[in-house]
């Protein structure tokens, strides 16, 4: 196995050579002596750990391709934790029950609906661009502290955000979007144009896809990212465009290098100071001198169709090929059900997808009311990335109202590899099993027992997981056998995704009891009972077991 | 925090649930043993679980009232392995029998604590955090003992694992203020299938035929590979060796896994081993028999594989409990939660005597349970300043006052048997560690002949230089390493009719 194991020597490399973060600064932009101190700031900085690419595909099993609506029997609480788990950061026992006692149909309205969007970290968020050439040195880096500031606020407040939806997507949409359109804040600079792109995807993520792609693509952060400010007439600029068509809409072989060349045409003469462009939605076009200027006005031929095009008619024409729905579904696909793609369904929600105005909603209700969906399969399948087992876990233990440090949330991200705002690369996080290597599983295990144990190798503190109240929360009376039995089974089902064997629910049940009889334990028995002392055991024992890092 | 110093004084954990940082450089200190490696003394614990009958494993053959108190519970004098004429051992406890007759096991009756606490959870709690019944400590008593050793733990910590505990995820026994100086290894069946190379990740427990599974087999691989002390562990246990079969039990698993690595020459001092299912409610006359007769073929089976390897004499085996149990059968042939309890302690360098008598059956405390005879502190105690001769600050530090001490350990802490002259002194080695080369150097008392060697860790000797004559006072011998694997080695002066050691380190 490529990630196994991982050498501490070469965990630590953070040489020239793996500086890829530096490489891909524009030396000149915002202007010269910025581009400077960007950099040199950047140096300063280790390198943001990266797990290696796990490259191998696990083998195909044999799953159902039924594009049934799940039958109302098999909507049970496995179903429901498996719906909820992947929507959803960290769903709670008593949601998860509740919501297997809905119809599938009104949770998946309640999911998908439109929520409203949360309040921005601060009001820095509309701070304008500043006018670089009038600043001192000394004033450009002080405003650059302050950018990093704001960056590590906007950080936290997603993180943060990532707990507070109650059965609703919008969160975990955010997250995979940016994931989609992997955009990097070490190159975009501005926290405002981060934050701008954030709320985007929370905006327009569930709506009509053509509308989204826009919206990304002529927002400041996308446009310094993918160099679109930077294209010219004599001088197009062809990273957005190859990333368009190979990340963001067709996929490889789906065009040729001419069509890319002929985009790159079209994406000319648009700009950005960091926080506004020139570019309007109500024309879909770019206006104003620098346009006027740099725009490439010529006849262009892109994807066999020839005329004036610029950026939004690229988008159009993208739009009407078939192939665009095929792998905008595989990608939904792969983050919300498995690596392995399955054919049938995605071609089925291709076609779903195109005859529904390419909205998303309606794809994704689709998808998770399918019976392959539920498939047992994929009960487990899901090595939760970092954010998802991070965020969940807290959400899950009732923390999620607890101020944890900055140092916590995202240092701790550093470490894991997912730092938000900080993908690799514009193809986002490879993900999977690169999550899991022999540096980042013990960690992983640490970190996630901190909500027990208070201690994290990023800070300690006093406030931890009310075990009381989490097995209260489970308990049900009306079931029978001993409290301690029943508890460590909802646990079980609670954290992990695989069906709980009974080789470790036996186990788990001698860690709660630690040599005493289940009767010796009681639901109610007052808190400062050394039972729950051993029930935090069982917390941590849990969450060392591999079976915790799967969903 | 910069990755470096996280690895250096964060914790990571594993499979088995470490809780220990990356390995650092060792230290000098009395576990750390750097000059005379070969003296370490270790204790092993077990804890029978649960609350161990002691009235039914030493059983008081004299006392009607035991017999009146246990129609169906009570063992006959006829079945009883004859101690003495007021003891017998549970008929199962053949080998414990033949141990304390040929010298190599003490007994202590009555250990416990004042106004017992009849909690498993509580009581065991008060054992390991070696507090009074109504003292809530947070520390427990061996992480308090190792911290006086280790003050910066776990920065600055040795190679080995200070602390081995198998088969409980409870950690209390070794936390310290700060961290927790214990190594948990939850599945010792594993773990020893994972040094001797036998083990299958999931055998015993496949993963679904699933995606689920699929995932699982691979997470389960990689926590295999990150366990914290794997290269410690590996190298040294993966060179030791049990020289007798085990009972194929858990507890027998525990046993040979830590003779393996006491053979191995692990450094690790304290091991705490577990064996469940001593609360025996119900139903009593099987259960504790069957779990005695567990415990005599692990403990027989250990005992006999240390001494066939020659390390018996450092080793010393003790039982605990969190409780006794009541004199008297209940209604399902069982017995409920009592109070003091005996000990056996096993080993080459105890006492083979009792301590204390049968605990009085007619005299109770205010529960109708007996009264204790000994502070499990004073137990404590006894291993700390008598078996690894350490100071009583260092024991009155750990338990917040004196404990008197129980006399069962026969020798303090071993002495050379040939006493060194005065001036054969052997120096730090410069650099250590070293590439390629390093300078030994030592001090003749007279004019004499000398050999080096260098040996490894276990002792098997790689190179021998014969020096000849050398002068007396300091001599200086340079050691190249250019051939050598990295790794720790052992370089031996051998003068004056004496052998010094040293560990040395080559770090390439």
């Amino acid at each position: 196995m490529s990630s196994l194991p991982l050498s501490r020597r070469a965990f630590f490399k953070g040489g020239k050579a793996s500086r890829p973060d530096l490489d891909r600064l524009n030396p000149n932009w915002p202007t010269k002596r910025v581009a400077k101190l960007i950099r040199n700031n950047l140096k300063k900085n280790s390198p943001i750990y990266h797990p290696p690419k796990v490259d191998e595909l696990p083998p195909v099993l044999p799953v159902t391709h039924s594009t049934e609506s799940l039958q109302v029997v098999d909507w049970d609480m496995g179903a429901a934790r498996h719906l909820l788990c992947r929507t959803m950061f960290g769903p709670k026992y008593p949601e998860i029950k509740e919501a297997s006692e809905n119809p599938l149909e009104t949770e998946l309205s309640s999911i998908l609906s439109t929520v409203s969007l949360p309040d921005p970290p601060g009001e820095w968020v509309y701070e304008p661009a500043p006018q670089w050439d009038a600043l001192t040195g000394e004033e450009i880096q002080e405003l650059m502290n302050q950018y990093r500031e704001w960056m590590g606020e906007l950080r936290y407040w997603w993180m943060k955000g990532m707990m507070r939806n109650p059965i609703n997507i919008q969160e975990m949409i955010t997250l995979f979007w940016h994931n989609y359109f992997a955009t990097a804040q070490s190159k975009v600079f501005f926290p405002q144009a981060m934050y701008q792109q954030n709320s985007v995807f929370r905006q327009f993520g569930l709506g009509n896809f053509k509308e989204l792609l826009r919206q990304v693509t002529f927002g400041p952060a996308m446009m310094i990212w993918l160099d679109i400010h930077q294209s010219k007439d004599v001088e197009p600029n062809e990273n957005f465009p190859r990333e368009l068509l190979e990340l963001f809409t067709m996929g490889v072989d789906n065009y040729t290098q001419d069509d890319i060349v002929e985009a790159a045409r079209a994406f000319t003469g648009y700009r950005t100071n960091g926080v506004e462009t020139n570019y309007s939605f109500e024309e879909a076009s770019g206006s104003g001198p620098w346009w006027n200027e740099w725009h490439d006005f010529e006849e262009k031929t892109f994807l066999g169709q020839t005329g004036n095009w610029n950026g939004d008619d690229i988008i159009n024409i993208i739009m009407e090929q078939d192939a665009t729905a095929v792998h905008i579904c595989t990608r939904l696909y792969k983050w919300f059900v498995y690596q392995n793609v399955d054919e049938t369904i995605v071609n089925e929600m291709a076609d779903i997808f195109r005859n529904n105005d390419y909205s998303i909603t309606t794809v994704l209700y689709f998808l998770f009311s399918t019976e392959h969906f539920y498939d047992e399969n994929f009960r487990g399948a899901d090595i939760q990335n970092p954010l998802t087992l991070m965020q969940g876990l807290i959400r899950k233990c009732g923390m999620e109202e607890f101020h944890f440090s900055l140092y916590y949330f995202i240092h701790s991200q550093e470490f894991l590899g997912m730092l938000p705002l900080e993908p690799p690369d514009v193809s986002g996080w490879p993900g999977y099993r690169s999550w899991i290597n022999s540096i980042t599983l013990p960690v992983r295990k640490v970190q996630a027992s901190s909500v027990i144990t208070g201690q994290s190798p990023w800070g300690n503190f006093d406030v931890t997981t009310n075990v009381r109240a989490l097995a209260q929360s489970m308990y049900d009376q009306n079931e029978e056998g001993y409290a301690s039995e029943q508890i460590v089974r909802k646990l079980g089902f609670l954290f992990f995704g695989n069906p709980l064997s009974e080789n470790l629910e036996g186990r788990m049940l001698s860690v709660l009891l630690d040599g005493a009889e289940p009767y010796d334990w009681a639901i109610n028995a007052p808190p400062n009972n050394p039972q729950w002392d051993r029930m935090r055991d069982l917390m941590v024992y849990i969450m060392r077991v591999p079976e915790f890092q799967l969903s | 925090m910069k990755r470096r110093d996280f690895i250096k004084s964060a914790f990571a954990l594993s499979a088995f649930g470490t809780q220990v940082p990356v390995m650092a450089l060792g230290r000098k200190n009395q576990f750390g043993r750097i000059v005379q490696w070969d003296t370490d003394r270790i204790i092993v614990l077990i804890k029978l679980n649960g609350g161990n009958d002691g009235l039914n494993t030493i059983i008081p053959t004299q006392d009607d009232i035991y017999y009146n108190a246990r129609p169906s519970l009570a063992i006959s004098p006829n079945d009883a392995l004859t101690i003495d004429e007021q003891n017998g051992f549970h008929p199962n406890l053949s080998a414990f029998h033949s141990l304390y007759q040929s010298g190599n096991m003490s007994l202590i009756h009555g250990i416990g604590y004042p106004q017992p606490n009849l909690s498993h959870f509580r009581s065991s709690d008060i054992w390991v955090t070696g507090s009074d019944a109504d003292q809530y400590l947070q520390t427990g008593w061996i992480g308090r003992l190792l911290e006086q050793e280790y003050p910066d733990f776990p920065s600055n910590a040795p190679e080995h694992p200070l602390a081995i505990q198998f088969n409980s995820a409870n950690l209390l026994e070794f936390k310290t203020s700060g961290s927790n100086t214990g190594m948990m290894v939850f599945d010792p069946e594993t773990m020893y299938n994972l040094i001797n190379g036998n083990y299958v990740a999931g055998e015993d427990d496949p993963a679904p035929d699933t995606y689920g599974g699929t995932e699982l087999d691979f997470v389960r691989e990689v926590d295999l590979l990150s366990f914290e002390y794997a290269e410690v562990i590996n190298e040294t246990a993966g060179q030791g060796s049990n020289s007798v079969e085990y009972p194929e039990t858990n507890l027998g698993y525990q046993m040979a896994l830590t003779a393996q690595m006491i053979s191995g020459g692990l450094g690790t001092p304290i091991y705490r081993i577990y064996q469940s299912g001593y609360d025996t409610h119900a139903d009593q006359n099987n259960d504790h028999s069957n779990l005695l007769l567990d415990l005599n073929n692990a403990v027989l089976a250990f005992m006999e594989d240390l001494s066939n390897q020659g390390l018996l004499d450092r080793v010393m085996v003790v039982t605990t409990s969190e409780f006794g149990r009541r004199y008297f059968e209940n209604g399902s042939t069982g017995t409920d939660h009592g109070s003091s309890a005996p000990c056996m302690v096993f080993g080459s360098q105890v006492v083979p005597e009792m301590f204390g008598e049968q605990p009085s059956l007619s005299n109770l405390d205010q529960n109708n349970n007996l009264f204790i005879q000994h502070d499990f502190r004073q137990l404590y105690t006894s291993i700390i300043t008598d078996w690894f001769g350490l100071d009583t600050e260092i024991s009155t530090n750990v338990f917040g006052q004196q404990f008197v001490t129980i006399p069962f350990v026969q020798t303090p802490l071993s002495v050379r048997t040939t006493p060194i002259p005065a001036k054969f002194k052997m120096h730090p080695a410069i650099p250590n560690p070293f590439n390629p080369s390093t300078m030994l150097s030592y001090t003749l008392p007279n004019n004499g002949n000398v050999t080096i060697r260098l040996l490894d860790l276990r002792g098997h000797v790689l190179k021998t230089h014969p020096l000849g004559k050398q002068n007396a006072g300091r001599n200086i011998f340079k050691l190249d390493g250019r051939n050598l694997a990295s790794g720790s080695y052992i370089a031996q002066v051998e003068a004056a009719g004496s052998v010094l050691n040293q560990k040395i380190t080559l770090l390439k």
